[in-house]
């Protein structure tokens, strides 16, 4: 541990929000081995289409506790925190990054909610510099919490509020 | 100052390289039609596409206009639905003056204006062909103060310029022009298979059937596709940066390269955020090395940012104090990342031989264990180099990182130009006891990355660059 960990986390309910993410990339994989499957049905090899069967089956069922394990996991390792001169943000568990945002490198700050993120009552806050990959998010936040760091954080990068 | 400083047209032959734009477009089609058709169709085509494309080629001249004044730069153009575009003065971020061969014919060259726009992007304004004059006139209007200059009598001494020895030398060190061949070569395989006639498959056979088997014969091949290989390379750099200089301009360097097509590039020293000093394994006995600005605001254009394209190492230091007053020596030395760097340099360079031996030696295949025992020799040796190369140093205002070991590459930045900072690690570099410190620079400058740090070495470097930010991150003491 080079760095102390930031101080705040997300919201929990985040957690489930990304276990049905990664529920569904697993039903989208399901889905393709499927239809895999039924080609070879149709081509007219069953061994073949057993075989799709069964491996894709096994990758399914793998790919569903790692859903479970990847979403707290995540939740777990991803933490934020607003300094006095810049935004620290620490994320992933496999490959973990630290990052710190200078306040006055920031160019705009907005928040997104997607159906997805509506529908758990979260939102997402985006910080962008000038650079495509500067930046950071901050996904699953409260939109009272969101609302709130977007104000320090648009006051402390000395930008005006537009909307 | 509401009046119009500058007004005008493209010049009247633009119309020709209008014109010549209609044709490059519709060549492929043309060909495949060619191909496919014989001359019979091709005719009546040709003539076709000479209706339509030169009138439109003439109106589009006439509707095109530029005006400065104001504080902005107004392009009109459009032969169907009319545009203005319009940039503000303060936006303008350098023109590029460049002469295409066809340009070069005719005596005019190309002006490209490029421009900040919103959110950090930018935008390109083109002038297809205008006359020397104009592009002068241009340049004064948006850029200003660039004519007084331009009227000093006595011009500095160029801050670099490269003579054709050098630029051959380089040509035939540089693994890309060295490599344009067989790039070529694949391109043209690619093509085969998509053109009619099989012309490159049959003219491949030939080759094939009339290639020597004996011992002189192989050699005189060799020699020869050698010999074609290097000529090939030192042309090429030739053509591309013939007679590269570089000029101190106060607030802009100017950079000036080309033998057929002429560029000139603008850059403006407040975009530099740092310098590269990039070479390859062929140029490091030498001591050749390539300059290149790290700019922000710059697009992905070849060469936009290039400073120097073969410099020798004595005139290097002097090069770098011109652009950045603040810059290290580029010889001064680096702190050497951990042992624990080299294992795993050693690790990425081994697998894929290591793979291959076990395959060869499972298979019984002993010619291909042989080649990849040799393999597994020379990745040992890169896995050395690519260790030793790693280092960094902060000598309290910029950053120096290198890494790199058949293209190296030596960084120098101003930390405080970085719009964030990114400490990475993976689970094999946590339980090394490393990490990867990515300084991202914005603006399409991108990152430099000190890769493989040791865990005390990235707190202490962290705590070196930017103290006010790190330190409450770090560990007391």
């Amino acid at each position: 541990m080079i760095l102390r960990d930031p101080a705040e986390a997300l919201d929990p309910r985040v957690q489930r929000l990304w276990l049905v993410q990664n529920l569904l990339v697993a039903a989208f994989v399901a889905l393709l081995v499927g239809a895999g499957a039924a080609i070879a049905v149709v081509a007219g090899s069953t061994t073949a289409a057993w075989l799709v069967g069964a491996v894709g089956g096994a990758v399914v069922l793998a790919l569903v506790p790692l859903a479970v394990l990847a979403a707290r996991l995540d939740y777990r390792h991803f933490r934020y925190e607003v300094m006095g001169l810049g935004l620290y943000v620490a994320s992933g568990w496999l490959w973990r990054s630290h990052q710190v945002v200078p306040h006055a490198r920031v160019q705009t700050v907005d928040t997104t909610a997607g159906p997805l993120l509506r529908a758990f009552g979260l939102v997402s806050v985006h910080v962008r510099t000038a650079s495509a990959h500067g930046g950071t998010s901050i996904p699953g936040l409260p939109p009272d919490v969101a609302d709130r760091l977007v104000e320090e954080l648009a006051r402390r990068a000395g930008i005006e509020e537009g909307t | 100052m509401n009046d119009v400083a500058l007004e005008g047209r493209l010049h009247p032959l633009a119309v020709l390289v209008i014109a010549r734009r209609f044709v490059g477009l519709s060549m492929v089609p043309a060909l495949v039609i060619f191909l496919s058709a014989g001359a019979r169709v091709i005719v009546p085509a040709v003539l076709l596409a000479l209706l339509v494309g030169v009138p439109l080629a003439i109106l589009s001249w006439w509707r095109f206009r530029y005006r400065v004044g104001g504080g902005r730069l107004e392009l009109h153009s459009g032969v169907v639905s009319r545009s203005v575009r319009t940039i503000p003065l303060e936006r303008v971020r350098g023109i590029d003056v460049t002469e295409p061969f066809l340009h070069r014919l005719l005596g005019l060259v190309r002006v490209e204006v490029e421009a900040a726009a919103g959110g950090g992007e930018s935008a390109e304004l083109s002038l297809a062909a205008v006359s020397r004059a104009q592009a002068d006139e241009l340049r004064e209007a948006l850029l200003g103060s660039a004519r007084a200059a331009e009227e000093e009598a006595a011009e500095p001494p160029p801050l670099y310029r490269a003579s054709p020895r050098l630029l051959a030398l380089g040509g035939i060190t540089s693994l890309s022009y060295l490599l344009a061949p067989a790039a070529i070569l694949g391109v043209a395989f690619n093509l085969a298979d998509d053109l009619p006639g099989r012309f490159v498959e049959r003219a491949a056979e030939s080759a094939a059937d009339r290639f020597p088997t004996d011992a002189v014969g192989l050699v005189v091949v060799g020699a020869a596709v050698a010999a074609l290989v290097l000529v090939a390379a030192a042309a090429g750099s030739l053509l591309v940066d013939w007679d590269f200089t570089l000029r101190d301009e106060g607030e802009r360097l100017l950079a000036s390269r080309g033998l057929f097509t002429r560029r000139l590039v603008n850059l403006d020293r407040s975009r530099i955020r740092g310098v590269d000093v990039r070479d390859t394994l062929l140029r490091r006995p030498l001591r050749l090395a390539a300059v290149t600005a790290i700019a922000a605001g710059v697009r992905g254009r070849s060469g936009g940012t290039l400073l120097a394209p073969v410099i020798r190492a004595g005139g290097l230091p002097g090069l770098l104090r011109a652009v950045d007053p603040l810059a290290p020596d580029p010889g001064a030395p680096l702190a050497a990342h951990p042992p624990a760097a080299r294992s795993r340099r050693f690790v990425r360079a081994l697998a894929l031989p290591l793979a291959g031996l076990a395959v060869a030696l499972a298979l019984g295949v002993w010619w291909g264990a042989a080649v990849a025992l040799a393999a597994v020799a020379l990745a040992l040796l890169l896995g050395l180099d690519r260790y030793r190369q790693l280092g960094h140093a902060f000598d309290g205002r910029r950053l120096a990182l290198r890494e790199g070991s058949l293209r190296r590459r030596r960084t120098e930045l101003d930390p405080d130009g970085a719009v964030s900072f990114e400490l990475r690690t993976s689970p094999g570099q946590r339980r090394a006891g490393v990490a990867t410190l990515t300084v991202h620079l914005g603006q399409g400058a991108g990152s430099r990355r000190a890769l493989d740090l040791g865990e005390e070495q990235a707190a202490a470097l962290l705590g070196d660059v930017r103290p006010e930010l790190f330190g409450p991150l770090l560990p007391a003491g």
